[in-house]
């Protein structure tokens, strides 16, 4: 079963050892139509809106603040408000954000390389330097490291859930998740 | 202002927690539980107050003394962890700033710290 989260912020618990946690907002989410256990489902974010959102909203008979869509695996039978009762007994999830983007970063940051001499005149700092051998095999090898986008790109962790409380939605998990607080993002129930 | 979920899931560890109320430049004694294998047993550390950091349950206070061959230790105590039995406040000091790290460059008479006169 899959939902859509916010992320709120971490905090961490008072007992010896102390352990890390994330929360995690539930965020309200409207099925539109189910096939098989997978639903398209629709979420709120941001004001955009234009005539295919208008369409959609029309044809699920939404309110207009329900501008986005996805598709998600769910436990409703039916079209209407998600069934979030899986996770009163869950265990382990899946927590999938995008990380935060860097932008087009050199290979310092991106890959940890550790650059140059500062001084001296070695005119060597951050450059990428060589990136591979000559004649043969006469091209670079697939994979090598580069500069480019760091970040902005999906990543899931496994996190152990520690408290749910339903009445508002939040989620603690065990540990950290990718992305910045109030960015949204998705969960999967493991166990 | 702190996110209100996040306050709400640290209010609720707080509940039971009583800690006297402090501030920097007060002569607090800390009760610190120690493992040893099966046993436990606590430990007392005095000293002054000499900073408070954080919000919620990561909140730290930094306690300097000056043991007892005259070398000055600061320990970092997280003040709502379960690792800390009690927290009694001895001495209520009158400073003018809310870090003390000046303390650390002062030693003997320079470093004494008056007590605050309450009206």
């Amino acid at each position: 079963m899959e939902f859509i989260v916010e992320k709120i912020g971490m905090s961490r618990t008072i007992t010896v050892p102390s352990q890390p946690v994330t929360l995690l907002k539930l965020v309200e989410t409207k099925v539109c139509e189910v096939t098989d256990g997978k639903a398209v489902v629709a979420y709120q974010n941001g004001k955009n809106r234009n005539k295919a959102i208008e369409g959609k909203q029309k044809k699920y008979s939404l309110s207009a603040e329900f501008n986005k869509f996805m598709t998600l695996e769910v436990a409703n039978k039916e079209p209407g408000d998600l069934d979030y009762s899986v996770l009163q007994s869950a265990k382990v999830i899946k927590t999938s954000f995008n990380t935060k983007g860097r932008g087009f970063s050199g290979v310092m940051k991106r890959w940890n390389f550790a650059g140059g001499p500062g001084g001296h005149g070695s005119r060597f700092h951050r450059l990428v330097g060589s990136i591979g051998n000559a004649e043969w095999p006469g091209r670079v090898q697939p994979g090598k490291k580069m500069p480019g986008q760091y970040g902005k790109k999906k990543v899931t962790v496994k996190n152990k859930i520690m408290s749910y409380d339903a009445e508002n939605g939040i989620l603690a998990v065990v540990g950290s998740v990718a992305g910045a607080n109030g960015s949204l993002g998705r969960i999967k129930v493991e166990k | 202002m702190r996110n209100r979920y996040i306050e709400n899931f640290e209010k609720k560890q707080l509940a039971q927690k009583s800690i006297p109320e402090f501030r920097a430049g007060d002569t607090v004694s800390l009760a610190v539980i120690i493992k040893e294998g099966s046993k436990t047993r606590l430990q007392n550390y005095e000293g002054v107050c000499i900073a408070i950091r954080g919000e919620g349950t990561g909140r730290t206070i930094m306690v300097r003394k000056i043991s007892a061959n005259g070398v000055g230790i600061e320990r970092i105590f997280p003040i709502y962890s379960d690792s800390i039995d009690n927290i009694k406040v001895i001495r209520r000091g009158r400073v003018r700033r809310a870090k003390l790290f000046y303390l650390r460059d002062l030693a003997g008479k320079k470093a004494r710290i008056k007590e605050l006169r309450r009206k």
